[in-house]
Order: structure tokens, then sequence, then C-alpha cells
């Protein structure tokens, strides 16, 4: 077949240029893969995960009421503006996983063949459990174990055990999977939990409402009107009503709000890949037009207009821009693939078909075909537009930039002491300086990104070390239903090696505006004022005195939610029906825990009319500081065998660190696919860094002969060239420090909103700005080592050949 | 005194009148051509010499449209050069004008074939089949057919500038000029070049032929002597 010769050109300078060519589309590739990776792998979490919640019909409100029967339920779905209700109580044991006891939430379900909200998915046995039986959440069955058929036992409250038959697995998308919160999850009927020792009532109400699902407001209307017309006129008492999730809307998924968060910075970031791909692109195309330069006046006075030239090499970018969309849609399917993959195994949902969208790939051939061509255009019409006679005869020799004397060449220039090669290496970093810009650009943007994950991961684990300030305990054991305060500490302390033990009363208040409304339910702490086991950072006031009984410190979470709330200013709580004003003394920081107030114990036992009763004990073995990790697993073991056989409680211990590792493991899945990201953009970097190194040896293909010439060994023009790669990413480097302390910041705040809609306490990283020193400079040898390799390989007969 | 040329045409090809080209240089404007007039008739053998410098290069690259003159006018065939815009004149080089350089100036990563059809397909000059016929025939008038699937790198620098001639002669022009053209060759490849450019002439093409080699002069129908920007001998006799 006959072929245009222009065309033959393009195509055998593509071919003689290899590894040019292959930057060129890789770099089309990386950014779009990018792209196609973030928006399909959204897409296919969206589709799998939030299509699912919401195919399960999910309830839009809790309300959770004193005991009641399944009858108060019937009255609630009597209301117009309910669709469903259901009623459901949770009960907290211990279940045996052959080497330990865990902890396990066993949800009495009304009816397992009518279930109207929150629907739980079948996956194996039975769906419908008889007396004795259970049907376990899949990620718990694993966890534990255990298939269809098998027995656990659990052991209640009342320290009694029991054998259960798992019937059936089921899937539930509507609470925080075992993966996340460490509990197993269960689900039975109630004469099941009656058999299990437990009186037969219900604690709150899943409801849907029947019109509005999405609207907050009319939602938590209709919950107060449930409230207040039906379920409080019967005679029940109504704690608490909340929409189901961290923030989330009504309906959402309950990890909604923090998805979409993090899956925005994720979008944010392949944007950024793909103005990285489009500096690339710009800084290769540079280089082989000035390469081509001399070519481009050949052609033209062989009669060629501007026009033919600009297309081919338009047609050169565009055979550049489908290769790397050929490679760039797999490549983004498998990172959607891994994504998700990842997603559906932390976030247990199934993970669909990995396809693509017309939507998508519509993107994807676009941004392929447009941003290259798009970046490309200005290089191209600049390099088309030299003279012939510039192009022919004025190229290659010194140019006009070269003689202007800018500050970085006269500093370059009274560099006296260093070697020739490392002086020649310097100034010819600065010789090109919109090629080094551009180089610079990309790895600056990289590095930053790069460092800007790890202070994210700093700054997390600073924000947990400074929950430590609040979980201030080797261990703390829950004494569900309240046990007496100093038999429950004097117990603690008989173990050997405890030296304090604390009782903390915990209950729930709501917070009463100033006219009257009901505002953000809250954890109300009753603690002794010096409490040891508790460090708090004030922000504003001060922490509780001796002297304080109708005194409150809130947290900042409290401050965020309820703008009235300010130190010295009064509080009015409702607990337990019964509303009472508070002076409002100090304001300590965010630790995680929601919204809290704090106050002193001898109150909390008198507005609750628990007095001596503790629901946590907190116990240190040392005054001083906390324990290690083993110290503190050997303490929570004294402490559960201590009081198991004083028969004050049955629970499990914490430990701090425990507490911190669960956080740490969750955020290190996040932070994995932000370091993905992060090394993206590195690839990116470098296939540019790579780029510019080999054009800078091709352009100084004749001061390389010279070097020859002159005597210069094979190392040291080796030296000459890997130097300038290093000094490059060096430079780069630098500049990324500065740039990811901003960026650091934002990524940082983004994610700490995404997922815990507070504000980050900023920590840079500088392991993170280390390693990516030791990346950086991996990279700028790696880079300039090919480059180094052909300038090597060139001798002087071929240099003069090429001029 | 000129060759006797037989049967050619005597009509005037070339016409430059008053052209100036100045250079702007850091110590000010160099003036390159100080006001040249020179007329080059049909079927000429026309040679250019000078000293380094003397601005004969100059002349050659704003007659070949290459570089555009500060003053003055360029006809060449009827057709104003110096009035046209760089993508006219391009056209018009591609269909009218065969250029060839000192260095050659073949496209490294076409074969010898590919670098004399790239003129034909820029100036979409013959149908596209008949093209690599056409080259072929070019290069065995050059006497490289042997060569016609390898790069310029394999073969000699004097193969090299039959190929450049080869593709000055693909769009069939019926001017050629060339700047220094063995100026990069040793003697004996430089006669065979130069032969082969008296055969085109022989064949009716018009050739203005740049050198500083005063025996090369001596073999053209006519040549003149450029000094400081300026004709300084506008007649002198071949052999």
């Amino acid at each position: 077949m006959e072929i245009h010769a222009r065309w033959t050109k393009i195509l055998k300078d593509m071919w003689n240029n290899r590894s040019r060519s292959m930057l060129v589309i890789l770099s089309i590739a990386v950014g779009v893969a990018a792209v196609g990776m973030i928006t399909n792998g959204s897409r296919i979490l969206k589709r799998d995960l939030y299509g699912a919640h919401l195919a399960g019909n999910p309830s839009q409100l809790n309300i959770y009421v004193s005991p009641f029967q399944e009858e108060l339920v019937t009255a609630v779905e009597g209301a117009r503006e309910v669709e469903h209700a259901e009623p459901r109580r949770t009960v907290g044991a211990l279940v045996y996983d052959q080497k330990n006891w865990e902890d396990i939430r066993l949800t009495v379900i009304p009816d397992f063949d009518d279930i109207p909200v929150n629907q739980l998915t079948l996956e194996a046995g039975s769906p419908t459990p008889s007396i004795r039986e259970v049907l376990l959440e899949r990620q718990s069955a694993a966890g534990l174990g255990v298939e269809v058929g098998d027995e656990i036992v659990v052991e209640m409250s009342d320290e009694r055990r029991y054998a259960l038959t798992v019937s059936g697995i089921v899937h539930d998308l509507y609470n925080s999977p075992y993966a996340i919160s460490g509990e197993a999850s269960g689900f039975i009927k109630m004469e099941t939990l009656e058999w299990l020792g437990e009186t037969p009532y219900y604690t709150y109400m899943q409801v849907s409402v029947s019109e509005n699902q999405t609207d907050k407001e009319y939602v938590l209307a209709t919950g107060e009107m449930i409230r207040d017309r039906i379920i409080e006129p019967a005679g029940y008492r109504v704690s608490r009503t909340d929409i189901p999730g961290y923030g989330s809307e009504p309906g959402e998924h309950w990890a909604q709000k923090p998805i979409n968060g993090f899956l925005l910075i994720l979008q944010i970031m392949s944007v950024m890949a793909i103005f990285l791909s489009g500096g690339l692109v710009i800084n290769t195309v540079t280089a082989i037009l000035t390469q081509q330069i001399r070519q481009i006046g050949i052609m033209r006075s062989i009669g060629a207009v501007r026009s033919q030239i600009t297309q081919m090499y338009v047609v050169n970018i565009l055979v550049f821009a489908i290769l790397g969309l050929i490679l760039a849609i797999p490549l983004g399917l498998l990172g959607a693939w891994g994504i998700g993959l990842l997603a559906a195994t932390f976030m247990n949902f199934n993970l669909g078909p990995i396809d693509i969208s017309p939507g998508l790939l519509i993107l994807q051939v676009v941004l392929a075909i447009v941003m290259p061509v798009a970046a490309a255009l200005y290089p191209i019409m600049a390099g088309t537009e030299i003279s012939i006679y510039d192009a022919v005869y004025q190229h290659g020799l010194m140019s006009k930039n070269a003689e202007k004397h800018g500050l970085i060449n006269e500093l370059l220039h009274k560099l006296r002491r260093l070697s020739a090669p490392i002086l020649l290496s310097l100034r010819n970093t600065f010789r090109n300086k919109t090629r080094l810009a551009f180089t610079m650009v990309t790895l600056t943007l990289a590095g930053a990104m790069f460092i800007s994950v790890f202070s994210t991961r700093t700054s997390l684990t600073h924000q947990i070390s400074e929950v430590a300030r609040y979980v201030n305990y080797d261990a703390a054991i829950s004494t569900p239903g309240g046990v007496n305060k100093y038999t429950a500490e004097r117990e603690a302390l008989r173990i050997p090696g405890i030296e304090i033990a604390e009782g903390w009363a915990l209950g729930s208040a709501t917070v009463i505006h100033s006219d009257g409304v009901e505002g953000t339910d809250i954890e109300l702490v009753g603690l002794p004022y010096d409490a040891a086991t508790i460090d708090p950072d004030m922000i504003e006031g001060r922490w509780l005195t001796q002297d304080d009984d109708w005194q409150v410190v809130v947290n900042e979470d409290l401050l965020d939610e309820e703008s009235e709330i300010h130190v010295g200013g009064d509080l009015i709580l409702k607990i337990d029906g019964m509303e009472r004003t508070y002076q409002v003394v100090g304001v300590t920081s965010k630790h995680l825990s929601g919204e809290r107030a704090y106050i002193s114990y001898s109150t909390f036992g008198k507005i609750t009319g628990r007095q001596n009763e503790a629901d946590t004990i907190r116990v240190r073995a040392d005054a001083g500081k906390i324990s290690n990790a083993s110290t503190q697993d050997e303490l929570a073991d004294l402490l559960e065998e201590r009081f198991e056989n004083a028969q004050l409680s049955t629970s499990s211990a914490d430990t701090q660190h425990a507490i911190f590792s669960y956080f740490t493991s969750a955020f290190d899945i996040i932070l994995l696919i932000l370091i993905i990201m992060a090394a993206i953009l590195a690839i990116v970097g470098s296939l540019g860094l790579t780029g510019t190194m080999g054009i800078n040896v091709l352009e100084r293909t004749r001061e390389i002969g010279v070097l020859r010439a002159v005597g210069a060994s094979t190392n040291a023009v080796r030296q000459v060239v890997v130097t300038e790669g290093v000094v490059v990413g060096l430079i780069s480097w630098l500049l990324g420090a500065i740039l990811s302390a901003p960026t650091g910041f934002v990524l940082g705040s983004a994610v700490v909103n995404a997922l815990f809609q507070t504000d980050l306490a900023y920590k840079y990283s500088f392991i993170g700005l280390g390693i990516w020193l030791v990346i950086i400079i991996l990279i700028g040898v790696l880079a300039s080592l090919a480059p180094a390799r052909n300038a090597v390989l060139l001798t002087v007969r071929e240099v003069l050949d090429y001029e | 005194m000129t060759k006797n040329n037989g049967s050619k045409q005597t009509e005037q090809l070339i016409s430059l009148r008053d052209l100036h080209k100045d250079y702007h240089t850091a110590a000010g404007p160099f003036p390159a051509l100080k006001g040249i007039d020179l007329s080059v008739d049909r079927g000429e053998f026309l040679t250019v010499i000078g000293k380094s410098g003397a601005g004969k290069s100059t002349m050659i690259n704003v007659i070949t449209g290459i570089d555009s003159p500060t003053s003055g006018e360029i006809v060449i065939d009827g057709a104003p050069i110096h009035a046209m815009t760089e993508d006219q004149v391009a056209r018009w080089r591609g269909d009218n004008m065969g250029v060839v350089f000192q260095f050659f100036q073949l496209l490294p990563s076409l074969n010898l074939i590919e670098n004399i059809t790239l003129a034909m397909d820029f100036r979409n000059s013959y149908p596209l089949k008949e093209r690599k016929e056409r080259a072929l025939h070019l290069l065995e008038q050059v006497g490289i057919a042997e060569h016609a699937y390898k790069t310029p790198s394999k073969i000699s620098g004097g193969q090299q500038q039959r190929v450049a001639i080869a593709r000055a002669l693909a769009n069939d022009p019926q001017l050629i000029l060339a700047d220094e053209p063995t100026g990069n060759l040793d003697s004996r490849t430089a006669a065979g070049i130069l032969d082969l450019f008296e055969q085109l002439v022989d064949q009716g093409k018009t050739l203005l032929l740049v050198t500083h080699d005063e025996d090369i002069a001596s073999r053209a129908t006519r040549t003149i002597t450029i000094a400081n920007g300026r004709i300084v001998n506008g007649h002198v006799d071949g052999n």
C-alpha cells in the first residue's frame, strides 16, 4: 500500500525514537488511567455499595425508646407520615472464637420473613432462625471461622453461656462491619433473647418516612411528631432520635459522607495527574520540535506550508494519544477493580462487574485526545513558526538566551571550587530554563503530593495521640448497668501492679436551646474533678474543680454543633426528662468522641439518681506514665478476670494501644490509596525527568563529542549527565518541601474532615520529606542513566556527522 | 561572455532589483546586501563567487525565499517573491525551484526514495502511485539507484549530495539553486557533482550556484563576484 511520505516520516520518527514515544504514550496513559481509575472506582463503589444499600430499603430515622413491645410500632406505623417502622433491640455479649472472647452484638428482629427496612441478604442457610439459632453477619462468620450448622458459644452479661446454632449467614449493609468495628454481629428472634435470660422487650425502632425521604428537616420533624404524638403519650420515654450514619443525610449509607469526601480528594488528585501529564506532553513535544527544527526548515524549503507541518505533528500527537488511550482504558479498569476490591473488603459489600460506563469511556477518549493535542498545540505552533533561515542556519548555534546573564548564571559562574564536570552539570541544568521549569513543576507537584500524604498520616497519628489525653489509661473495663464505684475501684486496686483505679459514670443528655427547642444529644460524663486518667487539652476556660457542682466542661465538637454555647454562659441539659441549667466553665479540644459534657461525679449521681455507681473503671499501673502495650494487655486480662470473679463485669477490657491500633489500621487503608495516587504522580514526574534528560543529551551531542575529544572518560561523561539529573531532582525536592507545607495541610484537613467531620491538628512529616529525598535521588539517577549511556556511546565521529 | 546554449530560450528568468538585506547584530545593523541588481536568463549556469562573508549565501537565501530581503524586488518567472508570504513562497518554491544545501539536509529517518517523494507529497505534484517510480528514476539519473532503500546515514557525503540534487529535481523545477554544494566534499566527489549539474543545465535547467572556489566558477556559463554586499564583477567568462 502506498503511503504519503510525510506520514512515513512521522511513523519512522516515532519508531526511531521509541523511548521518547513511549514516554509520551505513558504520560498520556498514566493521567487518563488515573482519571479512569478514580472515576470508575467511584462509580463502581456508588453502584455496588450505595445501590445495594438503597435496594435494602434503608430507614431514615432511629428512635431510641424506653423498653417497649411490638404494639407501639404498630401505632407508629399507623401515622400517615410513616411508611415503615420496625422494632429492634441490640444486646452486647461475648462470643468465643476458639482462642479469645470477642464482643458480639445480637440484634433482635421481630419477623425475619418480613423485614421492612434495612433488609438483610441471605448468603447461606435459612433466612429464618428458630429459637436457639442465630444468623451471623458474613464478615463476623468469616472472622469467627464458623459456617452454617456450626455452634457458637455466647456469654451474656449474667455470665451464663449458651450455645447458638448458626442457621444462616447474612449480609448486612446497615451497620459498621466486623472489619471496621472489630465487633461481631448476629441476628436472633425475641424467643432466643428470652432463652438467653433477657427480658423480652425492644429498645429502638427504625423508621422510614412516607415522603420527602431525603429531607433532613422533614425526617427529624417526623421523628419529633412520632415522639410527641404517639410514643410519649403512650407512656414511653424517647431518649434519642437520630439519622443513622456519620453525618449522613436521611437514607444515605452510614459512611456515605466520609466515603464521598475521600472520593472527592482522589478525584482532585486524578485531575492533578492529568495536568501533570499535560505538562509532560508539552515538555516532550517541545523537545521533539526542538530536535526537529532543522527538519522543519528543510521540509519548508522543499515546498511544505506551515499547515502541512502542523498537521504532521498534530497527527503524531494523535497517534500517541490513541496508543495512550489503548493503554489507559485497561489500566484504569484494573485500578478501578483494585479500588473496588479494597473498598468492598473494607466496607463489606459485593463487588459487581468491573465495566466501564459510556460516559466515562467518552471522558477518557476526550481527555486522551484533547489533553495532549491542546497541550501540544502551542509548542507545535511555536515550532512551525520559525523561519526556514533560522531553522536551517541558526538552529544548533548558541542561542540568544545563552548570552543572557541572569542571576542564576552569574552565581553559577562564580562557583570555582567544584570540579569541571560538576560545574558543567550545574550550568547545564539551567541552560534551557523553560524545559527545566516544566520538569520542575511536574516533579515539585509530585513531591508535594507525596510528602502531603505522609504529613496527612503524621497529622492523623498526632490527632490520635492527642486523643490519648482523654483515654489516659492502661486499661478500662465497662460495667454495664452500673456497679458500686468504690467496690469496683477497690477490686481493681487489688490487682498487683495497678496504682490508679477510677470509676466514671456515663449517661446521655439533650441540649435545650434558649427558646426551649431540643438540640444535640450528647454524652454526659461524671468523673472526679482530679481524675488521673484524663489530661484534657483546654481550648478555653478551665477544667473542673472541687467546688464545681453545676458547672460543666464541654468539648469543641459540641461547640461546633451548638453555637449558643460559650464559656461563662448557661447550658440547659435535659437528663432523664428533667431540664437543669449548668454553667459552662471550659472547652476541651476535640477527641474523636462526639459531643460531650464533663460534670462532677457527685453532681452526676444527684441528677441521675445513680449515686456511687460507675459505668466504666479506668486503671493505670503507673501514675507517672502510660505502660507499654504488653503491660496494658496483661492488665486488661487481669482486670477482666478480677471483675468476672468479683461478679462486677463480664465485659472485655479495652487498652489504650488497642484503641489506637484500630484507628491507625483504618487510616492505613485510606493512606495506602493516597500513596498509590502519589506514586502515580511520582511516575509521571520521573517520566518527565527522563524525557528532559534525553533531550538535553541529544541537544548537547556536539558538546559531549568535544568533551570526549578533549579526553573526558566514560565515567566523566556519565557523571556530567547523572549529576544534572540529580540536581534537577534535588531542586524539585526543595521546592516540593516548601509547597508540601500548605498542600499537606489542605489534603490532611480534607481527609480528616471527610472521615471525622472535624478539624485537623496539622503536623508536617519530616519522615515523608526524607523518603521523598531518597526517591527523588533515585529518580534523578535512574532517569538520567539511559541518556547517560547514550551519551557515553557517542563517538567524536558520530558527533561530527550529527552536525 | 556566455556559452553557446544552442536552441535554449534566452529570456529572463530571475530579476533582482536594488536588493538590500540588513542583519541586526549586537553591534548594530549589518548590511549584508547593498543594492543588488541582477538578471538571470533561462538555461543559464550562473555561479556566484566571493569571499566568506561577502554576501553570496545571503543573496541565494533571499532568492530562494529562505530569507527575506530588507528592500528591493525579486521576480522569478514573473512571480514577485519579495511580496509573497512565507507559505506562498513555500508553495511556489516547491513547484518551481530546487534547493541544494552545503550539508545535504536530508531527513535522517527517511530512506532515499522517501526523501525524494516527500517533496512531491507536499506539493501533491504526481499521483501517489507514480511518486516512487519517479524517485527511483531520479536516483538513477544521479547514479545511486542501488542505494534507494538506505537511510542517508548509510551512504557517503557525495552520495547524499546526489540524493539532495535528486530531491531538488523531484517536482521538475525549471530553476535549481545550490549553496556551496561541493563545500563539504572531496575534490573527486565534487567533480562528479559538478558533472551532474552540467548535465542538468544541458537538459535545460537554470542553475544558480554559490561557491568560493574559482575552479568551479570556471565551469559556469556566467559568474558574478560579490564583495562587501555588492556585485563587483557582473560578467566573467566561463571555459
